[in-house]
């Protein structure tokens, strides 16, 4: 080899480490390793947060949330505006938008989708939607859609899963008689409008995803997203065998990875421990009613739940059970989420106030009660526990009762609990869907804790339909206030998601509501 | 035994001689015994509250204050796992015993008698046994709730069949040899000839098996409290301790290991006892 | 011809068993408090939700309706769709089952070869460094909860040694064999030593018993005595015992499928029975019922076939 071959190639080297370094890299499949399979993945009909977290891989929305959560980038949707009087917002349509099958998406497919998230008979999400009154076509790319009322969350509304876009005709081509069956056979062999398209799916072990040739948005190199050619989830349930995949590479990325075990991967070589921020925040819901199943309730006494809010040591739950990566709660909802209020634990520990406040309820001597706790749930039953020893302290004697998911709903739902450890995440970056279930009485009695604020009920009706982003921040910050003081809940922490990554692994992200976003996602060859 | 009917192993060259008792089940009886004197005064030994928490030392390793070091709660693991003596020995013999008595009743009975009823004890037992057992307890105990006494109903209900089966299968056998036809010939009442006679010699294997079982029993209430099924926190049991120490093998492998070192030996006390057991009952004859 | 009026009579049995588990199966799973709505729909729903979801499923029905619109169905060979997975429960059964029934298999394979020579050995030096150190690892592993022992397997041969895949179930015949073997021993080890202690006791019983010494008298070689005798009087109480044991190792699958991430029945079966996935679990526990009769059926007619008298 001569020199000058030598230091052209040299050169060559050179430049294609540097172009490396900076530029994003094309192709290979991702495998994900996931705790539970999806049950069913459509954007109207599905239940639960294990198909919500990865709907948005699949299907667009004429909006998207921003990467933060909070605020909103175009998505099948150029433009957006809110009427000035509020009644109706008007969208423009991207041009040359597909579906993964090439076909074009048309005013109808949106017309239609947007319609059938709004239907009061289709699923449990409709009510992000219930402004909705219709949705027209508006010349040959805007759609107007009207509403009942102002409705201040409706382009967060309009991010959200729900609304994505479908392709109505290959969904009423599907056999079927009703919408559900319809969406049953549709769902096998889906078309979608997001940046990859269901290959294959075998239910408890793999899910396959391959890239949609046709979305519309472009990488940074100028190309269409997405980077990846596809992405694959493996069905890991066990935590430590999640873990163990990771560690031996044959999985690139594990979600929820265990409190415990964050220190030991963040310093594990070749993996990136990240902690997304979240809008999960965790609690305890207390049975207000002044009486339970005929007998007289403690816990419907304001200064008892207060006593016991004084007592539990937040800081200490926050080591023992996450291991110092949670957060106190500042206020019942995330302080990730929009318009909330407050800083510090809303209840710092102290023992003192807490022995003085079960005095002045007349419980100076306690009360027995119980929590009703997730079985098997490591997190729940480590909280539970604690509270246990805390309260004692103030002479509370606490029965633990592990059951199954669907007892403790029933139980719930029925009244018939003491208490119960909870969670909650957003699903749409405004405060009103936390708080229409945490503090408004109509909806499903706040939390089912019977719990009634006629304040607080009020301050949300108003605030629903408030255009003034001015007001309707008081009206949330005069909600926190009341209900963080005399709520029925026991705020406890906030925690990031944690995902851990292979560290070829670039570009992904989970956004506070969830959303696993794999669009931008790319690895090392 | 002083009937003229003589049974398989009457008359073999080896007797029982006292002091002479076989070494496994001297061995086994006192890791029994010893189990049994933790479990019923634990707090004499235990150097902790098991249940009080202490936020300052999370995670010990071992060492001279935590012999066994100390779980994600700042608990002592040594003196959690004396307590959990109390629990496991307790769940070792109630969930076992209730079954060996019914089952080798109704085995007898029914392997004696034949016909009619064995067939609708088959089909009981087949019925049962069908389900897959852990998946049948999870279904019971969800029904009836969480916790240690439903936890023995839902395997009462279960175990009784297993050895009923084999007690049966035994009698079945041996009412067929000459000695139980001499016993009936001689005019012995069922019962004289069940009892005394064919359960002798059929019961081995039930005895064996529930020494066995005993063992399998702590491990099935490990297995169900660490699905949350079994006993409730805070209290101190092997398989909850597991189940605590689940996400820390790696870090903090003191949380697991040490119950799982108590199962182990509990579970050799009770196999070394059943082997002793069964070698006694040979002899014995 | 007694034997196949034999085998033909136990299939003739099946009948009665399988109606038993089928009434008590669905008595049993509408027993569980709360219903598949509001096991879906979880914390978030509202009443008029699960209402309306509960009457589509026809749940609404009264218990005997429901059971004899399932037994109609039944006799027509559905068995439904799945609740949550919106899926028939006869493809669900399909796809999962034939994964379990190759899991306890190879457990069941693995845990006889690794019983049966050993407590021959162990029983023929009773008391001795052989038998000792036989039943004391056996008794280890029988000890050891199998979460804790598939961990180990996974970390060590998994990750570690990298011999064999960390959990998952492969895609060809032959991987599937690979895939399963660390969870079909993990699987194996308990059943292997309940075997093994009961094969153990039955050689060490069969040996002293008279029928050998009559053998010896006849002037039988021992290993004669030892294949001939020995081995088929100790094997029945052992074919007993592993056709007991079926059930027991399809519970165990429930943890290992978990822990090894293998798409098996037992798992579903948990999650259908958490998830109140009624068609499901009937579907299921009746798959299973007629896998594990037949198995027994399998053990009885060994059974008669080691010996005679049983089948009369």
């Amino acid at each position: 080899m001569n020199t000058l071959i030598k230091s052209a190639f040299a050169a060559a080297l050179l430049l294609g480490a540097s172009s490396a370094a900076l530029a994003v890299e094309r192709g290979g499949t991702m495998t994900y390793g996931r705790y539970a399979d999806s049950l069913f993945l459509d954007p109207v009909l599905n239940d639960a947060n294990v198909d919500i977290w990865i709907l948005s891989n699949l299907y667009d929305t004429l909006i998207l949330p921003s990467d933060d959560g909070k605020g909103l980038v175009p998505g099948l949707a150029t433009e957006w505006k809110v009427a000035d009087d509020g009644m109706a917002v008007d969208l423009t349509l991207r041009d040359g938008i597909m579906f993964s099958d090439g076909s074009p998406i048309t005013q109808d497919d949106v017309i239609w989708s947007l319609k059938r998230a709004a239907n009061p008979d289709n699923g449990i999400w409709n009510f992000l939607l219930v402004a909705v009154d219709d949705v027209v076509a508006n010349g040959d790319k805007g759609i107007t859609i009207k509403l009942k009322h102002p409705d201040p969350a409706i382009l967060a509304a309009l991010t959200v899963f729900n609304a994505a876009i479908m392709p109505k005709k290959q969904f009423e081509a599907s056999e079927g008689a009703t919408d559900a069956d319809k969406a049953k056979a549709f769902a096998e062999h889906p078309v979608g409008s997001g940046p990859f398209v269901l290959k294959s799916w075998e239910r408890g072990s793999t899910m396959e995803l391959v890239k949609n040739e046709h979305y519309w948005a472009k990488g940074e190199d100028g190309q269409p997203l997405p980077y990846l050619d596809g992405i694959t989830f493996e069905l890991l349930p066990d935590d430590a065998t999640r873990i163990l995949k990771l560690q031996s590479g044959e999985i690139d990325g594990a979600e929820l990875i265990p409190y415990a075990r964050v220190d030991e991967l963040k310093n594990a070589s070749g993996i990136n421990m990240e902690m997304f921020p979240s809008t999960r925040i965790a609690d305890v819901i207390m049975n207000v009613r002044p009486q339970i199943e005929g007998k007289d309730n403690p816990l419907s006494n304001e200064k008892v739940r207060q006593a016991m809010n004084y007592a539990a040591n937040k800081e200490a739950i926050i080591q023992i059970v996450t291991h110092g990566v949670g957060t106190p709660m500042s206020s019942y909802m995330s302080s990730a989420t929009p318009l909330h209020t407050g800083e510090g634990a809303v209840f710092p520990y102290d023992l003192d106030k807490a022995k003085q406040l079960m005095k002045e309820a007349g419980f100076e001597n306690g009360f027995s009660t119980s929590i009703l706790v997730l079985a098997g749930s490591q997190d729940e039953i480590g909280t539970a526990t604690a509270l246990q020893q805390m309260w004692a302290q103030i002479g509370i004697k606490l029965e633990l009762q592990q059951v199954d998911n669907a007892t403790r709903t029933q139980k719930y739902r029925d009244g018939v609990f003491d208490m119960r450890a909870g969670a909650w995440t957003d699903d749409i970056a405004d405060p009103n869907e936390i708080t229409s279930y945490y503090v408004y009485s109509k909806n499903i009695q706040a939390v089912h804790s019977g719990w009634k604020s006629d304040r607080a009920d009020e301050l949300f009706e108003a605030s629903q339909k408030e255009t003034d982003p001015k007001t309707r921040a008081d009206q949330y910050a005069e909600i926190q206030k009341i209900y963080n003081a005399t709520g029925p809940i026991i705020p406890l922490y906030e925690t990031p998601y944690p995902v851990a990554l292979n560290e070829k692994v670039h570009g992904f992200l989970q956004i506070p509501l969830g959303n696993n976003v794999f669009r931008a996602a790319w690895m090392d060859k | 035994m002083s009937t003229t009917v003589s049974s398989p192993g009457t008359g073999r060259r080896r007797r029982l001689r006292l002091g002479r008792l076989p070494v496994t089940l001297i061995a086994g009886g006192l890791i029994l015994l010893a189990s049994l004197v933790l479990a019923i005064v634990p707090s004499a030994f235990a150097p902790y509250d098991p249940i009080a928490m202490d936020y300052m030392a999370i995670l010990s390793p071992p060492s001279w204050a935590h012999p066994f070091g100390t779980d994600s709660f700042g608990r002592d693991v040594l003196a959690r796992v004396i307590h959990a003596y109390t629990i496991d020995m307790q769940i070792a013999v109630f969930a076992t015993t209730g079954p060996l008595i019914v089952g080798v009743i109704v085995g007898a009975l029914v392997g004696y008698a034949g016909g009619v009823a064995e067939a609708i004890f088959g089909r009981i037992v087949d019925a049962v046994i069908s389900f897959p057992f852990l998946v049948l307890v999870i279904a019971i105990v969800a029904v009836l709730g969480p916790g240690l006494g439903n936890m023995y109903i839902a395997v009462g209900v279960i175990g009784w069949v297993f050895y009923g089966r084999l007690v049966a299968g035994e009698v079945n056998v041996q009412k067929r040899l000459d000695y139980a036809a001499a016993g009936r010939a001689m005019g012995y009442t069922p019962g004289r000839i069940i009892f005394r006679h064919l359960l002798p010699n059929a019961i081995t294997p039930a005895i064996v098996y529930w020494m066995t079982d005993m063992a399998l029993a702590i491990l099935l209430g490990s297995s169900l409290g660490y699905l949350g099924l079994g006993a409730q926190p805070p209290a101190a049991e092997w398989g909850v301790q597991i189940a605590d120490g689940k996400n820390f093998m790696s870090t903090a492998w003191w949380i697991s290991v040490f119950p799982g070192v108590a199962i182990v030996i509990t579970g050799l006390g009770f196999s070394l006892f059943g082997d002793g057991l069964a070698e006694l009952l040979r002899t014995k004859k | 011809m007694a034997f196949l009026s034999f085998i033909f009579r136990r299939l003739l049995q099946l009948i009665p068993t399988l109606a038993f588990i089928l009434v008590v199966i669905f008595v049993l799973v509408r027993m569980l408090p709360g219903d598949p709505a509001s096991a879906i729909l979880g914390d978030r729903a509202r009443d008029a939700d699960v209402t309306r979801i509960n009457a589509e499923l026809g749940l609404d029905q009264p218990i005997p309706v429901q059971f004899g619109i399932f037994l109609k169905n039944i006799a027509t060979g559905d068995l439904g769709n799945s609740i949550h997975l919106k899926v028939s429960v006869a493809s669900l059964i399909a796809d999962r089952l034939p994964v379990t029934l190759m899991l306890t298999a190879m457990a069941a394979l693995i845990a006889l070869v690794l019983a049966v020579p050993l407590a021959f050995v162990a029983a023929t030096r009773q008391g001795r460094v052989a038998d000792n150190s036989i039943r004391g690892a056996f008794q280890v592993g029988l000890s050891m909860p199998v979460f804790y022992v598939g961990l180990i397997l996974l970390t060590v041969f998994g990750a570690q040694l990298r011999w064999f895949p960390v959990g998952g179930f492969g895609s060809s015949f032959v991987d599937h064999l690979y895939h399963l073997f660390l969870p079909a021993l993990t699987l194996a080890l308990s059943l292997a030593a309940i075997l093994m202690r009961n094969l153990r006791a039955a050689i060490i019983g069969v040996v002293d018993a008279e029928y050998v010494d009559f053998a010896r008298a006849k002037g039988l070689r021992s290993r004669l005595i030892m294949t001939r005798h020995v081995l088929r009087n100790a094997l029945i109480s052992t074919v007993t015992l592993f056709g007991l044991q079926v059930g027991t190792l399809l519970g165990g699958a429930v943890i290992t499928e978990t822990v090894f991430a293998i798409p098996g029945a037992g798992r579903l079966m948990i999650d259908s029975i958490y998830g109140r996935d009624y068609p499901v679990v009937q579907g299921l526990a009746l798959a299973l019922a007629v896998i594990v009769s037949l198995t027994f059926l399998l053990t009885d007619i060994v059974q008669a076939w080691l010996d005679p008298r049983v089948a009369r």
